[in-house]
């Protein structure tokens, strides 16, 4: 069974289409991520599935049973939202009880409930306090406690970390990741950060322009991303994208003189000629003597940036950048000219045209 | 805070005094008059202090023998106690929710402009259709009527100030509560309402304090103790042949005791509504 099922849904304000034909099945348990970036619709889809707004057309399933038209308190769903929006003229047990208090929960269940809620989330000392009187971190726990306490289908986060400041959010999205496990519900998160994407989800569905560009598990949408966009939203430093053309299964990168040749599983689906992006993460570059023959590129190095953990080396290849994650100790020196080795095994190569993967 | 050096803290207390002066001084020159006697307010030159200090007006405005002064006195601070706190009232009865309709609702708004617009016109532009109007429902000389006159002032000022007293209370905080399951009224009741109450003090004072003081409408519409308001009745002790402006001075002074009362009994609520109008999340 199914714990959520969108079909073909489309949203339409006046002439400007904002989701165009969401398909989209969720099994009990999952973490689903709708990651994009700002105006893609992944708020708007969030929305849908809630029932704060209504799609244009087509249907939202929820529990093997059509929503559409369904009031959201009817929808066995609990929502956390960006701004906490917690009731800032409640106490915290009041704001966790307050679901239950509006379906007419006795009082003395509704305050068990509440109290075990405010144990998981380890918030049992505040629950006297107003929301005001509380930190970023504690106010997202009450707005979490609030939609566990309902213990509904399904649970909606909307960018729920994005207020709270870089320490704090890596906190809580551990915690939100402990949550998942320990309580194993069914959860759509809706982020822009792909940090939170890749860590949290057990499937990401990646957004854009109203449209679903991929939807695969983590390890897939970073491994074998379907195309240029996907490629590049997900990873840091981002994915390079070298652009290049393509004759006798060598690529010669645009606007230089070198060129890689193919391995031949690439070279087979590359064809004859054709225009193509070659995708090659930052961290399947290496260092490699100069004249080595093993699998590589030269470039000449323009910035080197330590960062702590990694040596981020930024050099050029013509008119193109290339960007390399190398260990702190790599002896690089910024101007010279420099070969990197490349993981054969990770080259993505996509069609420029179209900017799928080939 | 921040260093400053003397003569700039001189100056900003020396501002800041200036400014107090000049809004207290007609305050106490005020007070001063209305218990001073009538041969220490007409001396040349003037006495700023009374010689003796003579009470006896606040005795002959607030007396009940009737025909006096005094009863027509008390009967218009009644009438003026009625018509402003009915107009407030209505005011915000019918602000509140068409407030909350276009602060929720922006592709409305415009009718809330088209509704301040009305504002623009000058009162006299409207004395005659409104004195039609009101003559025409048999509500001249009346309190009913002229209450009814304030509301069409006050409910565009008042829906204005709440609107933007509901466009600060965030509206996930309202979509929470519909995902909890609360109906409108209940979000409303719960939660919009009470987390817009100092604005809602705010727009009912400044509401109470306009109808309070108005003076132009009254003085058309109204005629006899029946629904004369203390402004009218003011004027009319000015409009004898023998003018005691020591009397004015102590109407003026009693008329303004109650709103002072309760700007008095609200005054927290209408700090936080006036500093932040609303509610931080």
């Amino acid at each position: 069974m199914s714990a959520l099922e969108l079909i073909d849904i489309r949203k339409r304000y006046g002439t400007v289409e904002t989701l165009k034909g969401i398909d989209l099945s969720l099994a009990s348990g999952e973490f689903l991520v709708l990651l994009g970036s700002s105006g893609c619709g992944k708020s708007t889809l969030l929305n849908i599935i809630a029932g704060l707004a209504e799609a244009t057309e087509g249907d939202v399933r929820i529990g093997d049973r059509s929503v559409t038209g369904v009031h959201p308190k009817d929808r066995d769903i609990a929502m956390v939202f960006q701004s906490y929006a917690l009731y800032p003229n409640m106490s915290v047990a009041r704001n966790i009880g307050f679901g239950l208090e509006m379906r007419k929960v006795p009082a003395a269940e509704r305050a068990e409930a509440v109290q075990k809620t405010a144990k998981i989330l380890q918030i049992e000392n505040l629950l006297e306090r107003k929301p005001s009187e509380l930190s970023g971190g504690q106010r997202q726990r009450v707005a979490i406690g609030r939609a566990l306490v309902r213990d509904p289908q399904i649970f909606l986060f909307d960018e729920p970390l994005s207020n709270l400041d870089a320490k704090l959010r890596m906190e809580m999205r551990t915690e939100l990741k402990r949550l998942h496990l320990m309580l194993g519900t069914t959860i759509v998160y809706v982020t822009h950060d792909q940090i939170e994407a890749m860590t949290l989800a057990t499937r990401i569905a990646v957004m854009r322009d109203g449209q679903i560009e991929q939807l695969a598990t983590p390890d897939e949408i970073y491994n074998r991303p379907a195309t240029r966009y996907v490629a590049s939203f997900v990873g840091s430093p981002p994915m390079n994208m070298l652009e290049a053309t393509v004759a006798d299964g060598i690529a010669h990168i645009d606007g230089s003189l070198s060129s890689l040749a193919l391995p031949d599983d690439i070279k087979e689906k590359a064809g004859q000629a054709r225009d193509v992006v070659i995708g090659i993460r930052p961290e399947s570059l290496s260092l490699a003597a100069t004249g080595d023959m093993a699998f590589g590129i030269d470039a000449m190095v323009e910035v080197v940036e330590l960062t702590g953990p990694e040596l981020v080396v930024t050099s050029t290849i013509g008119n193109q950048r290339l960007t390399a994650s190398l260990p702190p100790k790599s002896k690089v020196t910024a101007g010279t000219a420099q070969r990197f080795a490349i993981d054969a095994g990770a080259l993505h190569i996509f069609d420029k045209a179209t900017g799928k993967r080939l | 805070m921040e260093r400053r050096s003397l003569t700039a803290t001189i100056f900003v207390y020396a501002a800041a005094l200036l400014l107090a002066a000049v809004i207290l001084a007609p305050v106490v020159w005020l007070f001063i008059m209305s218990i001073s006697s009538t041969t220490d307010l007409i001396t040349k030159p003037l006495r700023w202090w009374p010689e003796t200090i003579d009470l006896s007006r606040y005795g002959v405005l607030l007396s009940s023998v009737a025909n006096s002064a005094g009863q027509a006195f008390v009967a218009s601070l009644f009438n003026s106690l009625e018509v402003a706190g009915m107009a407030t009232a209505a005011a915000l009865l019918v602000a509140v929710p068409s407030a909350w309709a276009v602060s929720r609702t922006p592709a409305i708004g415009w009718s809330l402009y088209a509704v301040i617009a009305t504002y623009m016109l000058p009162p006299v532009a409207l004395a005659v259709p409104l004195y039609m109007a009101l003559s025409a429902l048999g509500l001249l000389n009346n309190v009913f009527g002229l209450a009814l006159v304030y509301l069409t002032i006050l409910a565009p000022f008042t829906t204005w100030l709440m609107k933007s007293g509901f466009d600060s209370i965030p509206r996930e905080i309202e979509s929470a509560a519909t995902v909890d399951g609360a109906r409108l009224d209940q979000i409303l009741r719960l939660i919009t309402l009470p987390l817009a109450a100092p604005v809602m003090a705010t727009a009912a004072l400044f509401a109470f304090l306009l109808a309070w003081d108005e003076f132009f409408y009254a003085l058309l519409f109204t005629s006899d103790q029946r629904a004369k308001t203390l402004t009218v009745a003011i004027a009319d002790l000015a409009g004898g042949r023998v003018s005691d402006y020591g009397l004015i001075a102590t109407a003026g002074v009693l008329a303004a005791l109650p709103p002072l009362i309760i700007g008095l009994f609200m005054q927290r609520a209408l700090i936080s509504g006036l500093t932040n109008g609303g509610v931080k999340g």
